[in-house]
């Protein structure tokens, strides 16, 4: 306590804020940041696995392909399961992201060490996935031929999009980012969330997380390459349509259930009205 | 009636270990340190800290801790506070292994100790080779949680400037001055406990950390309270040469079996490992065979400046010698030495586990210091102190690993003592003396910002430093000690013409500085003056003109005073508490 | 023959609201000088290089050994201890400047008292009953000792917290020094009994969330800290609470 002060106190000067303190046991952020981190692995990740093991599909070609994106559209619950477990947490994990990033401060130019370009990296791919992500969601899902009405279009439409080589350049791009971005993701969710809490564990890891980033990587770049090989070009805007041509309608239908891996009679059913439902969508001409 | 408030100077282990107590009994307190109390120059304490646990099953006990300690100190200490301390030793080490220090272990999971010089027992707990790091650590964390419950009120960066004295003599609070904003100001307390650490500043370059000035022990003394021992200045045997400071090289890379030695040649300058054995001098083992490398530090400094300055045997005719661990196991070193490997290798560049280090004896800690009385008051009542700035429990010369467990223990005195004094201390009338003090500080203030000479404090400083390292660290001659007391008093006189480069009124440290070196320098007049009169060799006090211990006319605590004039503080003497281990002649060649 | 010198140039700043200068010193060199020894050198020979006068530098130091945690600042822009940076090992013109992520008082020095509030924060201290005598502390066995002794260096220098791209005024992130700290006082036998409190002040805003796993820390941190392995352990006791905070809640 003090009991007098000095006859003449010099001027002073205040100090700027600086970090403020940890709010103890305060606020929300931690559920928003562990939703961020977590959506990164489930869904997204997950689905990022799918689509890449779907998009393999293409490399054997436009049929296997549009068969491919009719049994994904026709899960149950299919438009339910599509914005519940893909576009809101895309969402989410997207717009958080870029608020995350916006409040750290990067000083790769000072400390230019790995995990600093890591760090740095998994912004600028992160950014660069979600306006990839925008832009494919928005032409391949929700602009041009109604993939969902019309499975059977997939590969067309996607390869009109790739003949464009700006186009063709910023997939392969993505690819490589969103790739990236997850791998890494993997590799950083493991660590924060304690469960390569040693260094020797988490260097293990990385090796792991880059194995599989490559390979997903490798996956997606090949079947963009099929969309833009010689083998598949100028593919039919239905496959379907050209193959009803060359086969009778039973050997169509085995053929269609063993590709599509289902030997059971029931499979054969539903891939036989499923024939027919693009025969009937392409009569009535509602495709383009 | 109130809780009593008392005011803590300085944040190391004494001061907290008083601030711990007090807070616990209640009390309530303001804290002082000039740097974040974490900060403190405690962490530069490497080695450990000494208890008689015998956990090593040699016999060892509190009663032998105790003839170690006044044995290594030459028989200058007052018995009665060092055997309370070793007594109370082991459960100070309990303690401190309750509040969380990393003590290394033995496989069982007990506290492990190692061996440390001026003792034949395994007796030093230690915690790697950052020890005084720890314990502070540990015991800030205490005085952090009493902070969090309103009990301590911490005032870092603010420096203590004087006690408030009230007219009958009475303590009755202090002013201080905020590094940051310049600010003067008083503080009013029941009792005043002052743990402000070494002098190494006076000596330029030392061991010590930048804030061991000794100004606050020099403020007080200038406000008349004694000073007692200040001619016993401890110069450890190992520590690095560098350009801004000596840094220490722990006892404890001894006490793991470091062995120190010169070529027996002069001026063979081969690379050490390419050194025989035979044709290498381990000269403490040879002359002191039952201790060898681990005789106390005054014997072991003295060895060394033999061999350097008069075998003429330094490495590449330098003033350094060998302290060589390249023979130990480097795991065990690493677990048990790690730290101070690493500041080494770090400073110097060279990896002592491959190449033996070239150390120097450097100051290292002062013995003397403000007079207390056994319950840590000094002669001026309401003022208590200690730790390192109190001279009562290390005699002539510290023995290593001793200096942690003084300041605790006497933190742990310090603390319930000022708070019965406080209970019962009469009550204050008027300001108690705060105005008064004030205006005088404010005035040394107004002066000193306002001087317009051409003397560089800063330089004045180096000046100091370089005459007492000289004159008053190993050997002292009457002539040198009188030559470097002139100095002393040449450097006050210019000190008049003192020029501050710096004139703000914000965080002004040149400003700051120069009001510590005007206490040095008088402060520094104790132990040359001390040392002058003192006509024999005790301990660390060695003057080659009276090698012989002279128990019949200096076996007493030199007492010094301040007077203000041109002949300096005024030395008296007070008989030695000798009740409980008769004076014998101190031998580390052979057993005691 | 000339005497070899040493290039400085120094951000000052006289006061937190007064305009930030760059003065340049030039010294004579000498065998293992560091930074603050040159610092040192220019207080007792305040001129620049230029042959004007100016004040002393303002920084903070004490111990010169690098365990007080007193003397970090930018040294060619890295944030680290001024002490142990040795002049014959840096780049010259040597570029020194106060660390960046706190209020600065006067040329090199800073304010941290952040992180001691944040210590304060997560009860960083084991809460012993008392200080009288109680026997022996509880059995820790050398593998323990070894794994907390490391945690239990640090220095508070804040290296780790300046380094950090996420400790800045927008997360208030508390940084790694205080997480491992958390980290050491949970693994104390008698320290375990505050880890719920502890754990739940880390979910905090600013809380350990907030790292981005850049391990800056531990590439600038003094002590070799295992900051990042700290981070991870935390992590994942911190969620483990939350959970069950929320299961029983």
């Amino acid at each position: 306590m003090a009991t007098a002060q000095s006859p003449a106190a010099p001027p002073t000067h205040d100090l700027g804020s600086g970090v403020q303190p940890l709010r103890a046991g305060e606020g929300t952020s931690f559920i928003w940041r562990k939703l961020h981190s977590l959506s990164g692995i489930v869904p997204i990740g997950a689905f990022l696995i799918e689509h890449i093991v779907s998009n393999w599909e293409a490399v054997k070609g436009p049929v296997a392909y549009g068969q491919q994106v009719y049994f994904l559209n026709h899960l149950p619950l299919v438009r339910v399961l599509e914005w519940v477990f893909i576009f809101i947490p895309l969402l989410y994990h997207g717009v958080y992201g870029v608020y995350i990033w916006l409040r750290g401060q990067a000083n790769l130019v000072y400390y230019p060490w790995a995990g600093n370009w890591l760090y740095v990296t998994q912004r600028y791919t992160g950014l660069f996935a979600f306006v990839y992500i925008g832009y494919h969601v928005a032409t391949q899902r929700f602009m041009g031929v109604d993939l969902p009405n019309h499975p059977a279009a997939a590969f067309w439409k996607v390869q009109h999009e790739l003949a464009n080589p700006w186009i063709l350049a910023f997939y392969v791009v993505a690819m490589i980012a969103v790739c990236w971005h997850f791998a890494y993701g993997v590799w950083l969710f493991a660590a924060k969330w304690g469960i390569t809490p040693g260094e020797a564990a988490r260097r293990r890891f990385a090796w792991v997380c880059l194995v599989g980033g490559v390979l997903l990587a490798a996956m997606g770049l090949a079947s963009i390459h099929a969309f833009v090989s010689q083998k598949y070009s100028n593919a039919p805007e239905n496959p379907l349509l050209s193959y009803q041509k060359t086969e009778n309608r039973e050997q169509r239908i085995e053929i269609k259930g063993r590709r599509a891996g289902i030997k059971d009679q029931r499979a054969g059913v539903r891939a036989r009205s499923a024939m027919i439902a693009v025969r009937v969508g392409l009569a009535a001409g509602v495709d383009c | 009636m109130a809780t009593p408030r008392i005011i803590v100077v300085g944040g190391g282990l004494a001061g907290l270990a008083a601030v711990i107590k007090i807070a616990e009994a209640g009390g309530t307190v303001d804290l002082f340190s000039i740097v974040p109390v974490k900060r403190s120059h405690s962490v530069c304490a490497q080695g450990g800290i000494n208890a008689a646990k015998n956990l090593k099953g040699e016999g060892d006990t509190t009663a032998q801790h105790f003839d170690d300690t006044i044995y290594g100190g030459d028989f200058l200490a007052n018995q009665t506070p060092v055997k309370g301390m070793c007594e109370s030793a082991p459960a100070i080490i309990d303690l401190l292994d309750r509040m969380g220090v990393p003590f290394n272990r033995t496989p069982e999971g007990l506290l492990d100790f190692r061996r440390f010089g001026g003792t034949l027992y395994h007796r030093t707990a230690f915690a790697g080779a950052t020890t005084g790091q720890q314990l502070l650590y540990a015991l800030d964390e205490q005085v952090r949680r009493y902070e969090s419950e309103g009990r301590v009120k911490k005032y870092e960066g603010w420096e203590f400037l004087s006690a408030v004295i009230d007219a009958k003599g009475v303590a009755r609070g202090i002013t201080a001055l905020d590094l940051r904003s310049m600010e003067l100001r008083s503080f009013a307390a029941s009792a005043v406990i002052l743990a402000t650490g070494g002098i190494g500043a006076i000596f330029g370059k030392s061991t010590n950390s930048v804030v061991c000035t000794g100004s606050a022990q020099s403020a007080v003394f200038q406000q008349g309270v004694y000073y007692a021992n200040g001619e016993f200045i401890q110069v450890h045997p190992t520590s690095i040469p560098g350009e801004d400071k000596l840094r220490l090289m722990s006892e404890s890379a001894r006490g793991e079996g470091g062995r120190v030695w010169v070529p027996r040649t002069q001026g063979d300058n081969r690379l050490a490992k390419q050194i025989p054995d035979s044709e290498r001098f381990y000269f403490l083992e040879e002359w002191y065979p039952k201790y060898g490398n681990l005789v106390p530090r005054d014997v072991a400094t003295r060895a060394i400046h033999k061999v350097v300055y008069e075998l003429g045997l330094g490495l590449d005719r330098q003033p350094m010698v060998y302290l060589d661990l390249t023979h130990l196991d480097r795991e065990t070193l690493d677990r048990k030495l790690g730290g101070i490997l690493e500041i080494y290798e770090k400073f110097v560049g060279v990896d002592p586990h491959v190449e033996p280090m070239k150390i120097f004896p450097g100051m290292h800690y002062t013995m003397g210091g403000l007079w207390v009385d056994f319950n840590q008051m000094t002669n001026i009542p309401g003022i208590f102190a200690c730790g390192e700035c109190e001279y009562q429990y290390h005699g002539a010369n510290r023995l290593g690993a001793n200096s942690l467990v003084s300041c605790i223990f006497g933190g742990f005195q310090a603390g319930p003592n000022a708070m019965k004094y406080a209970k019962s201390a009469p009550a204050v009338e008027g300001d108690g003396g705060a105005a008064a003090e004030l205006t005088r500080q404010s005035g040394i203030n107004a002066e000193l910002i306002k001087s317009e000479g051409t003397e560089n404090p800063f330089r004045l400083w180096r000046e100091l430093g370089t005459a007492m390292t000289e004159h008053a660290t190993v050997i002292r001659q009457n002539k040198g000690l009188k030559q470097a007391d002139d100095k002393i008093l040449e450097l006050l006189d210019r000190y008049k013409k003192i020029n501050l480069s710096d004139r703000s009124q914000w965080a002004n440290t040149s400003f700051a500085f120069t009001r510590q070196l005007k206490n040095m320098l008088e402060l520094s007049r104790t132990i040359t003056l001390g040392a002058i009169l003192r006509d024999e060799s005790r301990g660390a006090h060695y003057k080659p003109e009276f090698p012989e211990r002279n128990d019949a006319q200096f076996l007493k605590t030199s007492k010094a005073s301040f007077t203000g004039c041109v002949q300096g503080p005024r030395i008296e003497y007070e008989d030695v508490d000798t009740q409980f281990i008769k004076p014998r002649p101190r031998r580390y060649d052979a057993v005691k | 023959m000339a005497s070899k010198t040493v290039q400085f140039e120094i951000k000052r700043q006289a006061s937190p609201d007064a305009p930030a200068v760059w003065e340049r010193f030039e010294l004579e060199w000498r065998p293992g000088m560091n930074v603050i020894s040159s610092m040192m050198e220019i207080a007792a020979n305040p001129v620049t290089a230029e042959g004007k006068p100016t004040t002393p530098i303002t920084y903070d130091s004490n111990c010169l050994e690098e365990i007080c945690g007193s003397c970090a600042m930018r040294i060619n822009g890295r944030a680290r201890m001024a002490c142990s940076a040795l002049v014959d090992k840096l780049e010259q013109p040597i570029r020194v400047e106060p660390l960046s992520k706190f209020p600065l008082v006067r040329d090199l020095q800073v304010d941290r008292s952040v992180l001691f509030e944040n210590l304060m924060r997560v009860k960083a201290w084991v809460p012993v009953d008392g200080t009288y005598d109680l026997g022996a502390g509880p059995r820790v066995y050398p593998q323990q000792q070894e794994a907390n002794y490391p945690l239990s260096n640090c220095i508070s220098c804040t290296c780790c917290m300046e380094v950090c791209p996420q400790f800045n005024e927008a997360t208030g992130f508390v940084g790694a020094a205080t997480i491992a700290q958390v980290r050491l006082f949970n693994n104390h036998p008698t320290g375990k009994v505050l880890k719920e409190d502890r754990l739940r002040a880390l979910a905090g805003d600013g809380g350990i969330q907030e790292c981005g796993y850049a391990q800056n820390c531990v590439e600038a941190c003094p002590k070799q800290i295992p900051l990042t392995n700290a981070i991870a352990d935390v992590g994942r006791d911190v969620l483990g609470q939350k959970i069950k905070d929320w299961l029983r809640g």
